[in-house]
């Protein structure tokens, strides 16, 4: 006889294990063939730009505008990919992981200029400089919980922009400039690999001893200490791997956008951005940051505009976020994984959930 | 400037943000919600006190009862009307919907007030007295002197009334608050609604020396998370002396020699970030 | 007794909170394969032992050593690593995995027997399941398990850590007559599985019908010890739950 689900230990997150029935197993595969196709063409019809194709008669497909909206939606999937590990599969939010974006964008831009690296050796730097960063200040950051940390990481990256849009050898305010390079298909493809890299990343942890024991530290942290999960241990290498995934984002976009500054790499609104977008697709799943990802970038895209426009496209993101957050706390992925379908009844008990 | 000018300035700067402090802890220590619309809600209240001032030639201070009313209702409003929606579920997503809001107060006073700075000079702006060698602004004293009286008010309806109780009742318990047939809904809604007014009050007292714009919001929100990680959560003596601290390091940090008004900020957070990794629950807070 | 037979030895085991000592200089040992209850009034320190030996709270005096090591200051997944499991009052699931899944995850981590790869930690799962019962309800999610049932999964992943000790804190709270009696079939098939236990409980029949032994904390501090029969008629046991008054005028004073 099974009971009545019990409102205090929904605990809001979509389950990242689905129930496996025979309809969601085949609603799974589907979903997979989809994307592996939506992949095949990710990778191609871009290559309908290049001259080879042009010469070979075939029809440019993307324009430089598709190429910029492509490129920034796979790199915020990778941001929104990065904080999912730590802010949605162990269940501590971080609100500035964007210092890792900018850690990682800096390291590539110093090493380029000034001690004359290749762009792909600086990219390595990118990865692994924040995640050394993250693991030497994760340790003592991730003792605390909730509030506390999520204010502490969000000091710890306005402390590392301000300090570093004051030294010189980071080219103070005005910022380090890139040597150009100028190519939309290679950042493209960079940022898409990284994205694609971030999601297999996310898939494969969760299907892993790590992925059960980040789930069961934000589960209950307690209970994951006594049944044997280090839990100082995963948490401190899923911030670090979320740094590392962060980081290459920031370094892409470096060369990307040929400046960085600290308004550029250390923006606050970027990280916000990331949670919102792991928010609307699903926290803890797979593809929540790539749909959310892909939506909001999207939205933001369609309703960017100048002046008067340019504020009331703001406004209007505002109410977005604060419906998504009372409305679709669980995000759009709950309701394809077979959990869940959009109806007046999911919603009442939602709102009954969460509000008061 | 010499160390006692210092010291006076920085506390008369401290009492600004105890008034900045008070609503930010209240909402925080309370009702677990971390306002991140806070800073556009100062600014809100910079606005009514300037409009007050330029078009109906109210005194900042003396419109300060008009302030409060109008922050009062919006913060009671927003509070029963969105984010109560959310308050049972994880603190991630206040933290979300309160930057939603932010987004929203921000740029709905950008486009009724343009970004357009407007600052309110009264006949006694400039004017100061002497007290020995130190120099003290009018404007700065009196806004001290509201601080003091603002944080006096709380403390007085936290600790000395019915409704204090019920707020305090919900911040320990708030099932068992519920329980005892305290309504939690509109409980919330008065504790948001007194944050603001909070707010409004800080935004009277910071229009009367600084200009306003409706994007200048963001600093205070900051600088309230530090002054109430400094002092600690949710008491009234805990804000003030996070507030009187926190001022003291500004003036002092401004002041030394080799670290410039740049460096500001980042030490400002310093001081956050490593309060919170010695001791988190601040100088007069309970155990985290 | 010789050494070989001792699991768990307490000496003058003491943890203060504050001012006041929860545990104040506890000593006894856990015999290998015995089913042992620890009982006493409300306040006297059994949820505090337990949290001591799992490595939730650092001692503040004493030692408490597992199989001749020492556990003292080890962090608790590294006593968990030891072999030592342990259910929690308030049952502590995992909410959003099933209850298979949940049992999983200990045998996923848990004991140095245990550390499964995730295929094998799922079959063993499901051998535990069976044992306690809820193998039926495997692939249901948590949140629509009853209160037995919870307690039932609670007991499970402890178990699928393959532990040599497991810790039982009240785990017939607020089960009834029925509930009882299926427990305990059940606590009686985990021993029998070869793990030695430790059984906190206020249900004086589970502690007839299943402990060997018992010792009485009172006020933190060891006031008894025994054969369940002999410890429950000892005067200074009785006074200690029903209070001085009560025992002076059932003795006839």
């Amino acid at each position: 006889m099974a009971a009545q689900p019990d409102p205090d230990l929904d605990t809001g997150q979509t389950a990242a294990f689905a129930v496996a029935t025979p309809a969601a197993a085949r609603r799974e595969r589907i979903l997979l063939a989809a994307a592996a196709i939506a992949v095949v063409l990710l990778v191609l019809v871009p290559l309908t730009s290049t001259d080879q194709a042009q010469s070979a008669g075939l029809p440019q497909l993307v324009d430089r505008y598709w190429f910029r909206v492509a490129t920034t939606m796979a790199m915020f999937v990778v941001i929104s990919a990065a904080w999912n590990l730590i802010g949605g599969l162990a269940g501590y939010p971080a609100f500035g992981n964007v210092v890792y974006f900018g850690i990682g964008a800096y390291a590539v831009a110093v090493l380029v200029t000034r001690y004359q690296w290749s762009f792909a050796a600086a990219l390595g730097a990118s990865v692994v400089v924040p995640a050394a960063f993250a693991g030497l200040i994760g340790v003592p950051l991730l003792r605390l919980r909730g509030h506390y940390f999520a204010v502490a990481s969000l000091g710890v990256a306005v402390a590392v922009g301000e300090v570093i849009n004051n030294l010189d050898y980071f080219g103070g305010a005005s910022g380090i400039f890139m040597p150009i390079v100028r190519s939309d298909l290679l950042f493209y493809y960079l940022m898409l690999g990284a994205a694609l890299l971030a999601v297999a990343i996310t898939w494969v942890v969760l299907r892993t001893r790590f992925g059960y024991g980040l789930i069961a530290i934000r589960e209950d942290e307690g209970a994951a200490a006594v049944i044997g999960v280090n839990t100082t241990l995963y948490k401190v290498a899923a911030y670090a791997l979320s740094a590392a995934l962060t980081g290459l984002a920031g370094g892409i976009y470096a060369q990307w956008n040929v400046f960085v500054n600290q308004d550029v790499a250390f923006n606050i609104d970027v990280s916000i951005d990331s949670i919102l977008m792991a928010l609307i697709g699903g926290i803890g799943t797979i593809w929540g940051p790539v749909i959310g990802a892909v939506v909001l970038e999207f939205l933001i895209q369609t309703f960017a505009g100048r002046g008067d426009l340019a504020v009331v496209t703001q406004i209007g993101l505002g109410l977005v976020l604060t419906v998504a957050v009372i409305f679709l706390p669980r995000g759009v992925v709950d309701f394809f994984g077979g959990r869940s379908s959009l109806t007046l009844a999911y919603v009442r008990r939602t709102l009954r959930a969460s509000g008061v | 400037m010499n160390w006692t000018e210092q010291v006076v300035l920085g506390l008369l700067l401290g009492g600004v943000y105890v008034a900045v402090g008070l609503g930010f802890s209240l909402v925080w220590g309370v009702l677990n919600i971390v306002n991140l619309a806070y800073g556009a809600m100062v600014m809100i209240g910079g606005y009514v006190t300037w409009l007050l001032f330029a078009h109906a030639g109210i005194d900042p201070f003396i419109g300060i009862p008009i302030n409060v009313a109008i922050l009062f209702g919006i913060g009671y409003t927003l509070q029963y009307v969105v984010i109560n929606r959310v308050v049972r579920a994880p603190f991630l997503y206040t933290f979300l919907i309160t930057f939603g809001l932010d987004l929203v107060i921000v740029n709905a006073l950008l486009l009724v007030f343009k970004a357009d700075f407007r600052s309110v000079n009264t006949w006694y702006s400039g004017a100061a007295f002497s007290v020995g060698p130190v120099l003290v602004p009018y404007i700065r004293l009196w806004s001290l002197v509201v601080a003091a009286a603002l944080a006096a008010v709380m403390w007085w309806i936290l600790n000395r009334t019915r409704t204090g109780d019920a707020i305090q009742a919900v911040g320990a318990d708030r099932d068992a608050a519920q329980l005892v047939g305290i309504s939690l809904p509109r409980t919330y809604a008065l504790t948001f609604g007194l944050g603001a007014a909070c707010a409004g009050v800080a935004g009277a007292l910071i229009v009367t020396y600084q200009a306003v714009t409706p994007t200048a919001g963001e600093p205070y929100t900051l600088q309230a998370f530090v002054v109430v990680i400094l002092g600690g959560l949710g008491r009234v003596s805990a804000t003030v002396v996070g507030g009187m601290l926190f001022g003291l390091v500004q003036v002092l940090a401004q002041g030394a020699p080799h670290i410039g008004a740049g460096y500001q900020n980042a030490i400002a957070f310093g001081v956050l970030v490593l309060v919170l990794l010695l001791r988190p629950q601040g100088l007069l807070g309970r155990t985290v | 007794m010789s050494a070989a037979e001792v699991l768990l030895s307490l000496r003058d085991v003491t943890r203060r909170f504050g001012g006041v000592a929860a545990l104040d200089g506890v000593s006894f040992d856990v015999r290998t394969h015995e089913i042992l209850g620890v009982i006493g009034p409300n306040g006297a320190g059994k949820t505090t032992l337990l949290n001591c030996i799992s490595g939730v709270h650092r001692l503040d005096g004493g030692e408490i050593t597992l199989d001749g090591r020492p556990l003292g200051g080890l962090p608790p997944h590294r006593v968990a690593r030891l072999g030592v499991g342990r259910t929690f009052q308030i049952v502590k699931p995992f909410g959003s995995m099933t209850v298979r899944e949940n049992a999983a995850v200990g045998a996923l981590f848990g004991s140095s027997d245990a550390r499964l790869p995730t295929r094998r930690a799922f079959a063993h799962a499901d051998e535990v399941l069976a044992l306690v019962g809820l193998a039926p309800k495997r692939q249901l999610p948590v949140a629509s398990l009853t209160v037995p049932d919870r307690k039932r999964l609670e007991v499970a992943r402890a178990l699928c850590t393959m532990p040599r000790l497991l810790l039982l804190d009240e785990v017939m709270a607020g089960l009834n007559a029925v509930e009882v009696d299926e427990a305990l079939d059940m606590v009686r098939a985990v021993h029998a599985s070869g793990v030695t236990i430790v059984l906190i409980e206020h249900v004086m029949p589970v502690i007839l019908g299943v402990c060997e032994r018992v010792v009485v904390l009172h006020l933190g501090r060891h006031l008894a010890e025994g054969r369940p029969v002999d410890v429950l008629k000892d005067p200074r046991v009785v006074e200690a739950y029903l209070g001085e008054k009560y025992a002076s005028r059932h003795r006839g004073d």
